[in-house]
């Protein structure tokens, strides 16, 4: 049964690296806490409904969530981060979260209060391995996030694009020094974190059947204890502390009859690895 | 009534931001929990007069005090931590404290703490005006707790932190006294605020201490004007009164509120009555007063 | 001469029909009502604002209350205490209402029934379930099933009605949870059967694997489960995704064509004790499934049924009191065997209603009636 419950806890745990990464992305370059984050994540998420009604297809879905999401990430980076980088960071912060504020609402204007049901039919099978089930909607979300993941690794580790991004995290202006392209690897950051953030939404919604306004919310929560837990700004950091999150959950509550809400375990697992390791787990 | 009630509110938040201020605007150190110490104040408060039959007196000052211990203890925690982090990590104790107060029965659970005593005096309950009054003084208490603060020796210490923590270290500043001094202090008017809350409302439950509640005080602080008194106060004021006014927009009142906290941000960092807003130049302009020590470092 | 007639002639008619039209609207008879229009809580609101206004519409077009029609003055509380108390202090002061309704959730019901009973204003009460609610003043009435009242009737229902012998309880970690479910449990037992399992979750659990894991390989025959409908059709989704046969059984939480979206297939055959009949062949009842269909866009819920008789309630006492307070309370305590939409009121005790409980199921995915209880021993609340 642990090793059920393992499964359970890896799938939990891949949603939440999808999500947590554009946090970890966007804090690694421009040192912010992008609360906003939550509503790029339900943006994709309802992108991915609008998609799924109109033609019935998960790629069509998958795409449009991860798309949209993207845009929406651009534009909180043109009008919102960029304009702000000399201002004191709280000031970033306030704004991020009336951002958040504001989108949850017009969600809930646009599209209603009540859930939608995102009922995308699987043709993937569910796999038995000896005592472990792993069921079709676990299957997916593992493998879109492997792949997701691999292809992000690839991208930042083999590609001159990706070398920037790397270097520009680590020390912005010694990167700007050496003559890259500050901005556009900003950009880039918001771009790919935010798709990622999409890619989650939509398959929040897909494994939940469920999309509504306020689906950001408890995610997004999670996702900044996740990324201070792997290490602010590092991405294998933050990808660890996210499945590790996922497990640890999972695995409490299968063992422990002791109902605090999942936010709280995430936490006191943070603060936990605080105690011992102030820069996170893999931070510098 | 109902303006008293509103008022009430006002106060009881101004006393919330004027603590945030200590901590986040004179001492700079992030916090995204002040509403867990809140908390903390008003369930001592709640289970002191409602299980153990205290006073309201005595329940009042436990409440300030066990506050004031918590916040000593993040602030102890605080000093490990880089700013950053800090914010996040008080965020996880407002989610952790919350969840303490919805699963033990001890603390009511789910079903909260009912039957809260209003404050006595001579034996009468206090009226509603008399509570207003009761709250306003604890404003009072506070701005002149922060004033203190700012012109005495501790204040200097404090802004030295703020603005530079390793120059301040290096001129002799005990950088971990002034944190846990400034956590203690804001999170003792939190405890404050509490109490003056559960008797308020008579009923409490974890609900209304969530991070979400911490995110409006904070909101109220900066969009006020962080790191001056003027602001707290006012930023508590405006933003407590606001939602009462906006009732007839009922359906887009939050979307506005986010919209305004945005464009604040964006063209007024220095919030409505901060040292280099657009009004408080031009009420200077006319008055010809200095910039207040508190607030520099947020322009 | 005759021009200057005129034009006062024409002044005073106008004047007059001003006039008349201030009287008029004046005339109308102004409830309170408040629910969670934003915030989580929103679809909620929604349904029982809908609700509410059809039954106002309905009054009102059958002629008003004694000829003065009826306004409802409407506040969000975001399910927040603080907007709740705000509110409430507003509409006993500033808005000239005779009575309140409360279409809300418990916690903004709880903290403003004092307000409201100690200016004097009677309260109907839709869904909101905490026992304290009622104990505020003699002039609280709740139209919803206590707790107590809802678990030992899911109880009769899930062990003589479904026969069940081992009954795993999953029930929700906030104030409605915990009271049915310990009610489920008491009366469970006393039936005779096993509760082979007690877990508990917290509001806005999404991942129910670890919970229902534990459950798969152990024979049971039912599981009961406290929960509103995001979380009921989840549970609903992962108990057949990981092929666990038992039987479902919820609450009021999940009557809603919500459960039947989200769950999908998984819904068939699910049961739940409610306070609406969507079979009830009376006329009434049909005229509101169709109305809040017409009106809303989906079907009905219980948190609207609930919310449309709690405004008829009152209403139903100021046509027998008129429009004083106090008499308006008065004839809701002595209100007898009303007809409400969502079961017959033989009367309130102490603000509880003593009213049969509904057991509906999903069958062929649509919700119809399966049975009700009402057993005295069961649905009497249990107030002194």
């Amino acid at each position: 049964m642990l090793l059920q419950q393992l499964v359970n806890g890896l799938t939990v745990g891949s949603l939440y690296a999808l999500m947590a990464l554009g946090l970890t992305m966007v804090y690694g370059v421009l040192r912010v806490l992008h609360i906003a984050h939550a509503a790029v994540f339900t943006l994709g998420a309802y992108g991915g409904l609008w998609a799924f009604q109109a033609t019935g297809s998960f790629w069509a879905a998958l795409a449009a969530a991860m798309a949209s999401a993207v845009l929406a990430g651009l534009a909180m980076e043109r009008w919102v981060y960029w304009p702000l980088l000399a201002k004191p960071p709280i000031a970033t912060l306030i704004a991020s979260i009336g951002v958040f504020i504001g989108l949850e609402e017009v969600f809930r204007i646009v599209a209603g209060p009540q859930p939608y049901s995102l009922d995308v039919p699987l043709l993937l099978p569910d796999v038995r391995v000896g005592p472990v089930l792993v069921t079709a909607p676990q299957l997916l979300v593992i493998a879109v996030t492997a792949a997701l993941l691999g292809a992000l690794w690839l991208f930042i580790a083999r590609t001159p694009l990706g070398l920037a991004l790397r270097a520009t995290s680590q020390d912005r202006d010694m990167a700007a020094a050496c003559g890259m392209n500050v901005r556009r690897v900003v950009t880039l950051n918001f771009a790919l974190g935010s798709a990622l953030a999409g890619a989650a939404g939509v398959l929040v919604g897909i494994y939940y059947n469920s999309v509504s306004p306020t689906m950001g919310g408890v995610t997004g929560y999670k996702g900044l204890a996740i990324i201070v837990l792997g290490g602010m700004g590092s991405i294998p950091g933050t990808v660890l502390g996210a499945l590790l999150v996922g497990v640890v959950e999972t695995i409490l509550i299968s063992l422990v009859d002791f109902a605090l809400p999942r936010d709280a375990w995430a936490f006191l697992a943070m603060i936990a690895v605080f105690l011992f390791r102030p820069q996170g787990l893999l931070g510098r | 009534m109902y303006i008293l009630t509103v008022a009430t509110f006002c106060g009881i938040y101004a006393i919330l931001t004027l603590g945030l201020n200590t901590i986040t605007g004179l001492a700079g150190q992030i916090s995204l929990g002040h509403a867990a110490f809140f908390g903390v104040g008003a369930y001592t408060a709640a289970i002191l007069t409602v299980s153990y039959r205290w006073d309201f007196w005595p329940a009042l000052a436990a409440a300030v005090a066990t506050a004031a211990a918590f916040g000593a203890l993040i602030g102890a925690a605080a000093i490990r931590v880089r700013e950053d982090f800090l914010a996040i990590t008080t965020m996880g104790v407002n989610f952790v404290v919350v969840a303490v107060f919805l699963y033990f029965p001890f603390f009511g659970g789910a079903l909260g703490i009912g039957g809260i005593p209003g404050p006595a005096l001579f034996g009468r309950e206090v009226a509603k005006s008399g509570f207003f009054l009761l709250v306003a003084a604890g404003v009072v208490l506070a701005l002149a707790v922060n004033l203190w603060l700012l012109r005495s020796w501790a204040g200097l210490a404090l802004l030295a932190v703020r603005e530079d923590e390793d120059a301040a270290r290096a001129s002799g500043v005990d950088v971990r006294k002034f944190k846990i001094a400034a956590f203690t202090v804001g999170t003792a008017l939190a405890g404050l605020a509490g109490a003056f809350y559960a008797s308020f409302l008579t009923f409490i439950s974890a609900g209304d201490f969530g991070f979400p509640f911490s995110i409006t005080i904070l909101c109220m602080l900066v969009f006020g004007g962080i790191g001056t008194n003027r602001g707290a106060i006012a930023g508590a004021v405006v933003l407590g009164v606001l939602p009462e006014l906006f009732r007839f927009m009922a359906d887009y009142r939050m979307l506005t509120y986010g919209t305004i906290l945005l464009l604040l941000m964006r063209f007024q960092p220095a919030g409505l009555l901060g040292d280099e807003s657009a009004v408080w130049r031009a009420l200077r302009k006319r008055r010809g007063r200095g910039v207040s020590p508190g607030a520099r470092a947020f322009q | 001469m005759t021009r200057v007639c005129a034009l006062m002639l024409a002044i005073l008619v106008a004047a007059g029909g001003f006039v008349a039209g201030r009287a008029a609207a004046q005339d109308a008879i102004k409830i309170g009502f408040f629910a969670p229009l934003t915030g989580f809580a929103a679809a909620d609101g929604a349904s029982a604002k809908h609700s509410a206004e059809i039954a106002v519409e309905e009054i009102n077009v059958a002629g008003g209350i004694k000829g003065r029609k009826v306004e409802l003055v409407v506040y969000d509380d975001r399910h927040d205490s603080k907007e709740a108390v705000a509110l409430a202090t507003k509409l006993v002061e500033k808005d000239g209402v005779v009575g309140i309704v409360s279409g809300s959730y418990s916690m903004p019901s709880r903290v403003t029934a004092p307000i409201f009973a100690k200016a004097g204003l009677p309260v109907t009460v839709a869904y909101a379930v905490h026992p304290d609610v009622t104990k505020a003043g003699p002039c609280v009435f709740r139209n919803g099933f206590l707790g107590q009242v809802e678990g030992a009737a899911g109880a009769e229902s899930a062990v003589k009605l479904l026969k069940a012998k081992r009954i795993a309880v999953l029930t929700i970690k906030n104030d409605f949870g915990l009271v049915a479910g310990a009610a489920f449990i008491e009366r469970a037992r006393k039936l005779g059967a096993e509760i082979v399992s007690e877990q508990q979750y917290p509001l806005g659990e999404k991942e129910f694997g670890p919970y229902l894991t534990k459950l798969k390989d152990q024979p049971i025959d039912l599981i009961y489960h406290t929960s509103y409908y995001n979380e009921g059709s989840l549970i609903a989704r992962k108990a057949r995704e990981l092929g666990i046969k038992a039987l479902l059984e919820g609450t009021e939480g999940i009557d809603s064509p919500k459960y039947l979206e989200l769950a999908g297939a998984a819904a068939e055959g699910t049961t739940f004790t409610t306070n609406l009949n969507r079979d009830d062949p009376r006329a009434e009842v049909q005229g509101f499934l169709r109305k809040y269909a017409a009106k809303a866009g989906t079907g009905a819920d219980m948190v609207g049924a609930s919310a449309y008789d709690a405004v008829k309630i009152l209403v139903r006492g100021i046509e027998v009191g008129g429009t004083d307070p106090k008499a308006i309370c008065g004839a809701l305590q002595n209100l007898r065997d009303y007809p409400a939409i969502t079961g017959k009121i033989s009367k309130f005790t102490k603000g509880e209603v003593t009213k049969p409980v509904q057991i509906q199921i999903v069958r062929d995915g649509k919700i119809r009636s399966f049975g009700v209880i009402d057993n005295p021993d069961v649905i009497t609340p249990p107030v002194q």
